[in-house]
């Protein structure tokens, strides 16, 4: 027995040289192994056929920084707004109460230039008058001519037929009549004459007094409520300018403090509401993935964006092409897939906040290196 | 993704027995190999070794000289082990007996069990090589069929049954597999070799046995002729 153990561990049957190359080619193995992995990951994503990315949320999958940042501006143009808005109200109102003040003093002012009005009507109900008598007088003077002129055609008529009676009846008593007439139709003519005056002056008189009354007042009204109304207006709008401005900057000052506040829990948010939508996307192209029957005699270069509507639940709404590959085969396959997939109802478990960005995003399909 | 699918990261996660199956691979991987590289420098140097015994068996030179030449019977190797056993046999028996036969069998005899020895020598470890050949495959693929079992297990208690859950526990479960063909492909390659090299030897030395047995042979012939003449 000796005798052989001596022999095998003879000089060249070792057993030393032997374990080191052994150990060191399995080390050899596992380094390459573990240096080649993350050079050949870059073929292992030719597996993901669908990458989705999200159209609304971009910055609350950033990191917190970025998002912090986003947040920050998007407060601070939601506080100028709101401030803006706040101001606008309160101008408003201000320049309501003003309005209020200045009707008032509008009342006033209307009451006297009314006054004012009544005054410069009078002096114009007398200058009408007058005008009017004038006017009168010469509507009269057309009118009295007019009717001699009608009564005179009409006494030629009148007299015409009687001539013709007279004639058919007696010739000589037509003579004696015409006499009798030729009277009664000069005091028929004075007669028709003053009263036609009379009603004429009468009715003129009237109707040019009230017209000249409504006319003035109507225009003194009219000037005074003008002159009011843009006086009341200018003054409301410096006022409500001012106002206004003053206002919205202690706004815009409460504003920023309230969001410097909520800064640090809007970080913290975000992060947290990062790493659960990340879940939420990786789990809805999975699902996309397995759902997607690709068609056949597709390019390796075809690629289709998708934009996915969700419901509060996670059911789908709509599914659109937002960028078509050009082979609507492709395009239908995507959309088949994305309703198929649904509805996701993962989405519910999305922090409330986050449900809302989630509900609206776009699906990236390529056939990647299946094929 | 590809962090939680990359081969260490499986290994790390898989279960108990699974890294037990692998570790036990590993092992064998590596004995195999330390064996491979053994056997393969033993069955050059014999060649070597061999080749060089020959040349200066057939050059002509005296036994005696040679018998005298060769160091001492715990070194010597192969061919050389063996004609010094026969030799010694021979030397030790020509005083005592005049029958060439008796001579002739005690050479025999002590150059069989010279082979045989050196059978021994050279087939050393040759059957762990086969055995992690034959059985690190039978290994891995337990390791495999125990992971699938965890794999089908953690499936029945998730609600939603997707690719997705299954589909870690199955890769972490066939790396047991391909640990345990990594470990019986080249175990399987060397050993053929091998033990096709070492009987390739072993045959050799017996040709030189028998030449040598029958030069002692005619050796002997001559002399009991020589002596009955």
């Amino acid at each position: 027995m000796a005798k052989r153990q001596r022999r095998i561990r003879a000089p060249g049957e070792g057993y030393t040289l032997p374990a080191i190359l052994a150990v060191g080619l399995h080390l050899g193995l596992l380094i390459l192994s573990v240096i080649k992995w993350p050079v050949s990951p870059p073929e292992t994503p030719n597996t993901a056929i669908v990458q989705a990315t999200l159209i609304s949320t971009e910055t609350t999958t950033d990191q917190a920084q970025q998002a912090a940042e986003a947040r920050t501006r998007a407060a601070q143009r939601a506080a100028e707004e709101a401030a803006a808005a706040e101001a606008e109200r309160q101008a408003q109102e201000q320049a309501e109460e003003q309005a209020r003040q200045e009707a008032e003093a509008e009342a006033q002012r209307q009451e006297e230039a009314e006054q004012a009005a009544r005054r410069e009507a009078e002096a114009e109900r007398q200058q009408a008058a007058e005008e009017a008598q004038a006017e009168a007088e010469r509507r009269a003077a057309e009118a009295e001519a007019a009717r001699q002129r009608e009564a005179e055609e009409e006494a030629r008529r009148q007299a015409e037929q009687q001539e013709a009676e007279r004639q058919r009846e007696a010739e000589e008593e037509a003579r004696r009549q015409q006499e009798a007439e030729r009277q009664a139709q000069e005091e028929a003519e004075r007669q028709a004459q003053e009263e036609a005056e009379r009603q004429a002056q009468e009715e003129a008189e009237r109707q040019a007094q009230e017209e000249a009354e409504r006319q003035a007042q109507e225009e003194a009204e009219r000037q005074a409520q003008e002159e009011a109304e843009r006086q009341a207006r200018e003054e409301a709008e410096r006022r409500a300018q001012e106002e206004a401005d003053r206002e919205a900057q202690q706004q815009a000052e409460q504003e920023l403090q309230r969001i410097i506040e909520g800064d640090t829990d809007a970080v913290s948010n975000a992060a947290q509401g990062e790493q659960a939508a990340n879940g939420f996307i990786q789990t809805v192209k999975a699902a996309v993935e397995q759902a997607w029957n690709i068609p056949p005699n597709v390019g390796d270069g075809a690629s289709a964006t998708l934009e996915v509507r969700l419901g509060p639940s996670g059911e789908i709404f709509a599914v659109t092409v937002s960028r078509s590959s050009g082979d609507s085969a492709f395009d239908n396959s995507a959309i088949d897939a994305v309703e198929a997939a649904g509805p996701f109802s993962e989405l519910l478990q999305l922090p409330s906040g986050l449900q809302r960005d989630y509900r609206q995003f776009s699906l990236n399909f390529s056939p990647g290196g299946i094929r | 993704m590809n962090d939680s699918m990359s081969i260490p990261h499986l290994i790390m996660n898989a279960s108990g027995v699974v890294q037990l199956v692998m570790l036990l691979l590993l092992v064998a991987s590596i004995l195999s190999w330390v064996v491979v590289f053994q056997r393969s420098f033993v069955m050059r140097k014999a060649r070597k070794t061999h080749r060089q015994f020959e040349d200066r068996f057939w050059s002509g030179v005296d036994l005696n000289e040679l018998y005298r030449e060769t160091p001492a019977e715990q070194e010597t190797q192969g061919a050389e082990h063996i004609f010094r056993a026969g030799f010694r046999e021979f030397n030790r028996l020509m005083p005592k007996t005049r029958s060439p036969q008796a001579i002739l069998d005690g050479v025999q005899r002590s150059m069989r069990v010279a082979w045989s020895r050196e059978e021994e020598r050279l087939n050393l470890h040759l059957v762990f090589l086969a055995t992690v050949a034959s059985a690190s495959p039978y290994i891995g693929l337990f390791g495999t069929v125990w992971g699938i079992m965890g794999s089908f297990q953690s499936l029945s208690m998730a609600q939603q049954a997707t690719l997705a859950t299954v589909a870690p526990w199955i890769a972490e479960a066939l790396i047991a597999t391909a640990m345990g063909l990594f470990a019986a492909i080249p175990a399987v390659i060397f050993y053929n070799r091998l033990s096709s090299e070492s009987s390739r030897l072993l045959g050799k030395y017996e040709d030189f046995a028998e030449e040598f047995h029958s030069i002692l042979h005619r050796n002997l012939q001559g002399r009991s002729d020589s002596g009955t003449a």
